[in-house]
Parts: structure tokens; sequence; C-alpha cells
């Protein structure tokens, strides 16, 4: 159940929408914190756990939207962003897309369109956060490979035999196959095959969204 | 208009003056230089006036007057003040029982010696100094009316006639009111019972704007200046009446070009003011739907529902503050002149440009000294100026880094009755040349500027009093400042009402 444990971020300068929204994104029972400023919210939020998305107004003072935006993709944080705004433009949509946004909404905005892109949001984050998990998952196991086990790790996956493993690295065949049953254990897989996809997850990087 | 208008009242009081002035055993009074002598000597074709001596008798019943007149005599026939306003220092001019006779001119270099009433035989002389008065009062281009205390037309000059289309003989015992249909004589003639008080004690100063009625029934502008008079010891007026059409059309050209440019700014604004409603109809339309999904759920929050309904009230009320606010700055109406706090006109302002500054990534910050006295003004007006030059202050920040991007309005009492108003930007300021052409119409440096905002600006703050200039920050940009009067000197300094 995504609902119970996400969490909806408002972010607008002007108090009433800002109530107002919290309000409605309420009463379909998402858990909702409101910002007045991008400043405030990125100082009371550096890190967030769980799944969560972002309602943010695009003209905001001191930050605007599109700036706050760049600014969480550079600190590397996947939250999904739903923008709203009063004058927005087509470059300022395509901007704010490319960059990421997953939905680019027009005040007033209805709860018809509000709440499904709320829903989508909170998908994609959930999506990301489960990745995510996963990866620091594998990250955590890869660490546990001594060098030379992340040696055989790397050749294996690369579809060689443990002869040619043996060969490469200029030991015994024999020696290789403690590696592999070394490396299989602590990555815990049962095959060659969910060993390669495991270490096919870590080598690409996973884009966001 | 106005300076012509004192010049003409002051000859007008100087011939009303002659009136009381020498009395033939006063030996040396009433000597004029001999230039002055001349010049009245050929303009009032070798009139001049004498007072009897019953109205010696009548000054020697007043010990205070006394001084003045002493002090006139020395200073010759004119007396030491003369204004349009204040018509006299003393009390009313006095037509000393209608006696008023021919100035001995031949008795140079006493021009004003005067010769005693009883030389000349009663019943002609009143006749003829009628007369002689009346051609007088025809040389003057003002429209002149004697009235009694009743309100009937005693007389009327040449002026009048052509101004009002009536002949002299139809406007004789015609109540004044008929041609100016708000004047009051009564306020008048009380006034001038009290007239022997100190003149700083008095209030009333004569002079009103009102309409006035031609015979063909067209109506104009006009400002009226009554002087209390006394004719036969009988209180009566004279009223001057200066037709003001051309002035009140200046200033209706001048407020047609204010709402003009006004709509044109707001225009420009167009795109941000539709923002300012957008918001609060944003929060009504979520705040209804977030009630009706409340509704809709068991059991109902009525707590949160009724709070609901009192931020769509809020809302409402915000939505038709911004509406009732962009209609007054578009409405074309008459100047008003009311008591105004200078902190709500700029708050209005600021609120209007909330979203161009948010749009433009600028700051405005506002610093009003708190329990500032109101100032007397036209609220669009004022309104008008300071959204000039706040927008003039956005156009500056254009080419500067966000961090600058910051302008500040700051009210300050100045002196006494005075605030002053400062727009401060961080700019690029102004070019050294600029100054002196900066408030001139037509002259702008912006791009599609039309050169009128600053122009007019100064129009209207000059109209409430005060006085508007620029000038250049120590590190960078400019700033605009403008003073208003505030208390009483604002009231005086605002123009009258309008007809």
């Amino acid at each position: 159940m995504i609902e119970a444990t996400s969490t909806v971020f408002v972010v607008d300068d002007d108090d009433a929408v800002c109530r107002a929204l919290t309000r409605l994104i309420r009463s379909a029972g998402y858990c909702v914190e409101s910002f007045g400023s991008a400043r405030e919210f990125l100082e009371c939020r550096p890190y967030i756990q769980g799944c969560a998305c972002l309602v943010l107004d695009v003209g905001l003072p001191d930050i605007n939207g599109l700036e706050l935006q760049n600014e969480l993709n550079a600190l590397n944080r996947t939250l999904p962003i739903i923008f709203i705004t009063g004058h927005g433009d087509i470059s300022m949509t395509v901007r704010a897309m490319k960059a990421g946004a997953t939905d680019f909404l027009a005040k007033p905005v209805r709860d018809s369109e509000l709440l499904p892109a709320i829903a989508n949001a909170l998908r994609v984050s959930s999506q990301a956060l489960s990745s995510r998990i996963e990866l620091d998952c594998i990250h955590h196991r890869m660490a546990r490979l001594t060098p030379r086990e992340r040696e055989v790790l790397a050749l294996l996956v690369e579809g060689r035999l443990n002869k040619q493993v043996a060969c490469e690295l200029g030991v015994a065949e024999k020696t290789i196959k403690v590696h592999r049953a070394r490396v299989m254990e602590k990555m815990e897989v049962h095959s060659l095959v969910e060993l390669a996809r495991v270490a096919d997850k870590v080598c690409t990087p996973l884009s966001p969204g | 208009m106005t300076s012509f208008s004192a010049v003409i009242a002051s000859v007008l009081v100087a011939l009303l003056i002659l009136f009381q002035i020498r009395r033939t055993r006063m030996p040396g009074s009433a000597v004029g230089s001999p230039a002055d002598t001349e010049l009245l000597r050929q303009r009032y074709n070798n009139y001049a006036f004498a007072v009897s001596d019953e109205a010696a008798g009548m000054e020697r019943t007043n010990e205070a007057f006394r001084e003045q007149t002493d002090f006139r005599r020395s200073a010759g026939f004119r007396p030491p003040r003369l204004s349009g306003r204040h018509i006299l220092p003393t009390p009313p001019a006095m037509f000393s029982r209608g006696r008023f006779r021919r100035a001995s001119f031949e008795n140079e270099p006493h021009p004003c010696h005067v010769k005693s009433s009883v030389e000349l035989p009663d019943s002609g002389r009143q006749s003829r100094h009628d007369e002689r008065f009346g051609a007088t009062l025809d040389l003057l281009p003002l429209a002149i009316l004697a009235a009694n205390p009743q309100g009937q037309i005693l007389f009327a000059n040449a002026a009048a006639e052509k101004l009002f289309g009536y002949s002299r003989e139809e406007l004789s015992g015609v109540a004044i009111n008929e041609l100016v249909p708000a004047l009051q004589l009564n306020a008048c003639v009380a006034d001038s019972a009290h007239a022997d008080l100190p003149l700083a004690g008095r209030e009333w100063d004569g002079h009103r704007d009102l309409v006035a009625k031609r015979r063909d029934g067209t109506e104009f502008p006009a400002e009226v200046t009554i002087n209390p008079v006394s004719w036969e010891n009988e209180a009566c007026t004279l009223t001057i009446v200066i037709d003001r059409t051309e002035r009140y059309e200046l200033l209706r050209n001048r407020q047609q070009l204010a709402h003009l440019t006004r709509v044109s700014t707001l225009g420009e604004l167009a795109g941000s003011l539709a923002h300012e409603l957008n918001q609060p109809l944003t929060a009504i339309l979520s705040n209804a739907q977030a009630a009706q999904r409340f509704l809709a759920t068991e059991p109902v929050d009525l707590a949160e529902v009724r709070e609901i309904l009192h931020d769509l009230v809020e809302d409402n009320h915000r939505a038709s503050e911004v509406i009732r606010k962009i209609r007054a700055l578009v409405k074309k109406g008459e100047l008003e002149a009311v008591p105004l706090s200078i902190a709500s006109v700029i708050r209005d302002v600021a609120l209007l440009v909330h979203s161009d500054a948010i749009v433009r990534g600028i700051r405005v910050r506002v610093a009003v000294t708190p329990e500032l006295p109101p100032v007397h003004g036209d609220k669009v007006q004022l309104q008008q100026v300071v959204l000039n030059l706040l927008l003039n202050a956005f156009d500056a920040l254009e080419s500067c880094s966000a961090l600058n991007r910051e302008v500040a309005i700051e009210v300050t009492p100045e002196g006494g009755d005075l605030i002053r108003v400062a727009v401060r930007d961080g700019g690029t300021g102004l070019a050294g040349n600029t100054f002196d052409k900066l408030f001139l119409p037509f002259f702008t440096s912006k791009r599609d500027g039309l050169g009128l905002g600053l122009s007019i600006s100064r129009s209207i703050v000059e109209m409430h009093g005060g006085r508007i200039w620029a000038q250049n920050n120590e590190d960078r940009g400019a700033v605009f400042y403008f003073t208003l009067p505030t208390g009483a000197r604002a009231e005086r300094s605002f123009p009258r009402g309008q007809p």
C-alpha cells in the first residue's frame, strides 16, 4: 500500500493556496507536509526516507521551482516532482519535464488531475525506492568480496569459462573454482545467470524515474 | 492663471482702499510716488475716490483700526499688503455711504488731496459717484456683481454682462443665485459682521470654486470671490466671478492623460494581475473539492469542513479585492481628496505587482515608519505614482544579478508636516545628464517607453502639494523620492472640489 507510508510535500509561497492544496491531498488519504519556500523545504527535509513526491509551485520567491528541481537533482535525490503554475509556458514546461518532472499542471488545478498525478509520482518514487534498496543491497554484498574475487566475478559475468578465467589470471582452474563458489555465496545467488543479472544492475547506472 | 487673478484682485482692492483714504486735514498724507500716481492716473482715467468726513468719524470709534489706518496714511494710498485672497487686512472696504468723487489731480504734487464732501451738493454727487465707480469697474476684465444682503444684484459690470449674457438692466434686482446657484452670501455677510476680528481669527478666505450659469442655461466652472463691503451702513457684498473653464479643461486633460497611462500600465501588468486573481481561485477550487471529499467519507469531519468554509470566504474576499483594486485604477473618476494612510496606498500597489516581482525574480521590501499622520489626496492618483516608480525600479533591475534584485520602499517623516516616500533600486542608476530631463514629458530611457510616467507622477505629486526628485545611490542604482504634506497643510494644498 503506497498511500499509507508515503508523504506528499507541498511547496507554495501563497499561504491560502498552500493550505487548500494540503487539505485536498490530505482528503485523499496521503500524509502531507507543506512549506512556504524552497529554502525552507531544503533546510527541513535534507533527507527523505520512504516513498514521497513533491507538489511544487514554479513561481517562488528566493529559489524558484525549476531551480529547486536542479538543486535536488544535483543532490542526487530521486524525488518525483509535480509542478503547478499559474503562468506556465512551453519552454518552462519542456525544461521541467526534461529535468525529470512527472507532471506539469496549470493552476487552478482540479482534484481529478492532481490526485492521479500524485498517485503516479508516488508509484515512480516507490519503484525508485525499491531499486535503490536492491542496489544498496548488492553494493553491500560486493563490498564483502576480496579484490581477487572481484576480478573473478568480472570475468565470469563476461561469460568466460573457469578455464579461461584461470588462464587470464594465471592461476590454477581449481583455485578459480574455489573463488567462484565464494563469489556465489557472498553475492547470495544460486546460478551464474543470476550473478550476471545482479552484476549488471551495479554496472548500469539507474536513471531516475 | 491664479497669479493673474491675484493681480486683478489686488488692483480692485487698491480701488476699494482708496475709498477710505485721506482726509483733507491730514497734511502731507496720501501721497504716492510720482510714478505711482502717473500710473494710476493713466489707468483709471484720472479717477480717484475719497471718503467723506463721516467715514473718518466712524474710524475714530475703532481704536485698534486707527493704528492700521495711520500706517496706511503714512505709506501712501496703497495699502501695505494686498492679496487676492485676503481682500482686506482691516475692516471691510467702505463705500463710505456710497460717496466717492473725483480726486483733485490738478492739485499735484498732492494728487490725492481730497476736498471736503460738503463742497458739493449731495444729490448730484451721489449719482455721479455711482456712475464713476461703475465706469471704473467696467474697466476691469473680471465679472463683478454687487449685491445687497438679500442677494439681489445692485450692480453688474461690463465683464459680468459679457460673461453671463445678460444686459446690465436685466441683471439689476435679479437674485445672485440665479447666476451662481450654490453661492451663499449669508456666510459672507455673517463674516463681515465679525470683520473687526483680526484676520487670523477668520477662516473664510472668500474664495470658492462653484458652478455658474449663463443666460442660455449653460453652466461653467467659476472661481468666486466674495468681498464684504459696507454700503450706507448696510452689509453688502461685492462678488467677483472668474470663468475657470480653461483651467478645468486643462485639469481634465491632465486627468485623462493620467488615466490613459494608468490603463496602459495595467495592460502591461495584465499577466501578473491574472495570476494574482488565479491564486485565490486555485485555493477556492482545491478547498471546495477537498470539502466534497471530506463530506463523502464517514464520519464527516465537521471541524475540517467548517475551516474549509471559512477559508473559502477568505479566498473569495481576496479575489474580489484584487478585482476591486484593478477597477479602481482603471476607473475614470473625478479627483477625490480624502485623508489617506500612505502605507495602505503602498500596500495596495505592492499587491498588484506581487506576481510581476516574482516572475522577474525581484524582492520588494516595504518599510513604513509606524503611526505616520495621514496625507490628504486622491488614492488612485497616489497609487499611480507609487506604481509608476515601482515598475520603473523593476525595469532598472532588468540586467542585474539575482542577488541585487531588490527594490526598497521607505516611508519616513520629513520635517514637521511632510512625509517622504523613497523608492530605491539597485540597478544601473541614472546617467548624469538625465536628471534635469527626467520629469519632462516624452523623455524616456526605455526602448518602448512613452516618457509620460514620471511627468504625470510629478504633476500628481505637485497637485498634492509635494515634490518629486531623483538621485543616484552611493553604491549602485537610483532612488526616487517624493514628499506629501500631512495634516492641515495637506488639506490646504489639494485643489478645491471641481465642478
